[in-house]
Formats: C-alpha cells, sequence, structure tokens
C-alpha cells in the first residue's frame, strides 16, 4: 500500500506534464532561442566586456519575453483540453525562501565560475587554455548537468520519459564536445591584450555559443518529440472531456 | 498488550481507511486539487469519493473551496495544516510499526 501511495504522489507531482504540453512548449522555446542565437545576432565585438554583456542581456530578455509566451500558452491549452479531461491541480507553491535558494545556488555553482573564468582569461595566461579548449568541455559540462536534472525529476516525479531524456542530453553533449574536438581547437594567444578580445579566443567564444546553440537545438527536438507521443497518448485515453454520465 | 499492537490500535482511523488514505496522499502533494482529478486518480465512484471527502471535511482534515471556472462551478479540496500533520503522523507511526 505504501508503495502504491508513494507512486501516486509522484504521479501528481508530476501531473503537470501528463500532457505533453509542457515539453512540447518548452521544446519549441528552446528551438527558437537557438535559432535566434544562430542566425539572429552581430557576432562581430569590438571589446570583451561589451560583447559579453550584450549577449547576456540578449539571453536574458530572449528568456524571460519566451518564458512568459510559454506560460500564457500552458495555462490556455491545459485550461482547454486537460482539466476537462483530467481534472485541474494546483501545484505546491514556491516559498520566497525556495526561490532564493535556487537562484543562489545557480548563482554559485554556475554563473560565478563561468564568469570568473572568462573575466580571468583577459589578464592570466594559463587560463586560456582553458578557454581555448570551452567549446569541448562546455557542451559535455551542460550535457551532464541537463542529464542530472532529467534524472532528479524523473525519480521525483516516477517519469521514465524524463530519465530516458537526460540520458540522451548526456549523450548529445558528449557528441558535440567529440565534434568539436575533432575540428581541432584554436591556440591560445602569445601575448594578452587585458580589455581586446584576441582571435583564438574570439573564435574559442563564438564556437562555445555555436555548441550552445546545437544543445539547445536538439534538446528542444527532443524535448517536442517526446511532448507529441506523450499527447497522443493522453489524447487516447482521454477522448473526450468529462460529463456528468462518465 | 505489546507496544506493536498498541501502535496499530493508535493509528488514526480517519486516515487509515483506503480510499480515505489515497485522497489524502494525493492532497498531500498538491496545494489542492478538484473532484474530477481526484476522482481519476482515486478510481473511486463518484458516490464514494463524496463520502469520503465530506468524512474528511468533518474531521477537519480537508477543506472544500466552492468557485467557479468562468462560468461552470467548481469545487477545490486541500489539506487542512491539521490534515497535513495527521497524515505526517500516521506515516510515521505506520513505518515505526514495521521497523
Amino acid at each position: 500500500m505504501n508503495v502504491q501511495i508513494d507512486r501516486a504522489v509522484k504521479l501528481t507531482r508530476g501531473y503537470w506534464f501528463v500532457d505533453g504540453f509542457t515539453e512540447m512548449t518548452s521544446g519549441g522555446f528552446f528551438v527558437l532561442l537557438a535559432g535566434l542565437l544562430l542566425f539572429g545576432r552581430n557576432a562581430s565585438p569590438v571589446t570583451f566586456p561589451s560583447w559579453f554583456l550584450s549577449l547576456a542581456v540578449e539571453i536574458s530578455i530572449l528568456k524571460f519575453v519566451g518564458i512568459l509566451a510559454a506560460i500564457l500558452i500552458l495555462w490556455w491549452l491545459k485550461d482547454h483540453f486537460t482539466y476537462p479531461r483530467t481534472g485541474f491541480v494546483r501545484g505546491k507553491r514556491v516559498t520566497a525562501a525556495q526561490i532564493f535558494m535556487i537562484t543562489r545556488n545557480v548563482i554559485l555553482f554556475l554563473l560565478l565560475p563561468i564568469s570568473g573564468l572568462l573575466a580571468a582569461s583577459l589578464f592570466i595566461a594559463s587560463t586560456n587554455s582553458v578557454l581555448a579548449s570551452m567549446p569541448v568541455w562546455f557542451p559535455i559540462g551542460l550535457g551532464s548537468l541537463w542529464a542530472v536534472f532529467f534524472a532528479l525529476a524523473g525519480e521525483w516525479m516516477s517519469l521514465l520519459r524524463f530519465r530516458i531524456i537526460g540520458i540522451i542530453h548526456l549523450l548529445v553533449g558528449v557528441a558535440i564536445g567529440i565534434w568539436q574536438s575533432a575540428i581541432g581547437l584554436p591556440t591560445s594567444p602569445a601575448k594578452i591584450q587585458p580589455g581586446i578580445v584576441q582571435a583564438p579566443i574570439l573564435e574559442s567564444i563564438q564556437r562555445t555559443l555555436i555548441s550552445l546553440c546545437f544543445l539547445i537545438l536538439i534538446s528542444g527536438v527532443i524535448l517536442i518529440f517526446s511532448g507529441l507521443l506523450t499527447f497522443l497518448r493522453y489524447r487516447k485515453e482521454n477522448p473526450v472531456p468529462y460529463t456528468e454520465n462518465g | 498488550m505489546s507496544s506493536s499492537v498498541q501502535k496499530i490500535s493508535g493509528l488514526n482511523r480517519v486516515i487509515h481507511e483506503p480510499a480515505r488514505l489515497i485522497l489524502v496522499a494525493l492532497l498531500s502533494s498538491v496545494e489542492s486539487a478538484d473532484f474530477l482529478f481526484l476522482l481519476k486518480q482515486s478510481n473511486l465512484t463518484k458516490g464514494n469519493l463524496s463520502v469520503q471527502l465530506s468524512r474528511l471535511e468533518q474531521a477537519g482534515y480537508v477543506l472544500i473551496k466552492k468557485t467557479f471556472r468562468g462560468k461552470i462551478p467548481h469545487t477545490e479540496y486541500r489539506l487542512t495544516e491539521r490534515g497535513k500533520s495527521a497524515f505526517e503522523h500516521y506515516r510515521k507511526s505506520l513505518g515505526s510499526i514495521f521497523d
């Protein structure tokens, strides 16, 4: 009984993903984001700080607008399709303390090390070799991070497909890393000129960005595919809205 | 009377009933849920579900909120603090019996 209850609780946590809409919407957003980053930006930086700042602002705006649009689309879809079929659930509220903890961890363990490394590369010659190999380790690292995230989410909500998606993300990250390594890495510049983006560093950053775009793009396609399969199964199981007569 | 027998007899009988146990467990993992969701997830009949929810409401474990979604009446069920605490205590008690 306890095992069944635990499973019911886990599946209830995952109710937000029961219809596949969340995956399809997030996947669509990822594909758009990758497309805009790949084709819609000017890659001719004058100075490193201004280039990095413009990229950060651009990604932040895209994410904010995209996530807002995705949430509105999701609400509408669920209100008109899912809730009339299998019912309405209000998820547990995330407290301010939890939001603070998540934000702090993302800044501490993800953004600060990457920003620090990029900033250090302007002044310390030895970090340039690390920066030069960034097109290889960045997609592998990010793919691994997403794999862990999906595996944990799959365990928390008892969703097998999330664990599979996690494994695929890891494989895709490694594949992109191998691809970048096979092309050959840019060599580190012999002389450091603080504040100025030098050609090898610029090449490394641009190739990392391309790696990131491919990872986001493939991730988006995987999510859309997974969401579509989930949606088709959900629609088959719940073809019409529930009525009083059953 | 042995301590394990005492523990069994001390279990919360409102929650111990299987239909109510599954309802409390489902509600424990969300902020609130509507009748249709509980009906689909619990596999109970509508009549039985109504009776069990009323019983939980009488015990002060579930709060019923009637609202409208557009023009359609909508009833949401939420576990009260008392209900959460009773469920947590029940889980611990049940676990300690088998330890």
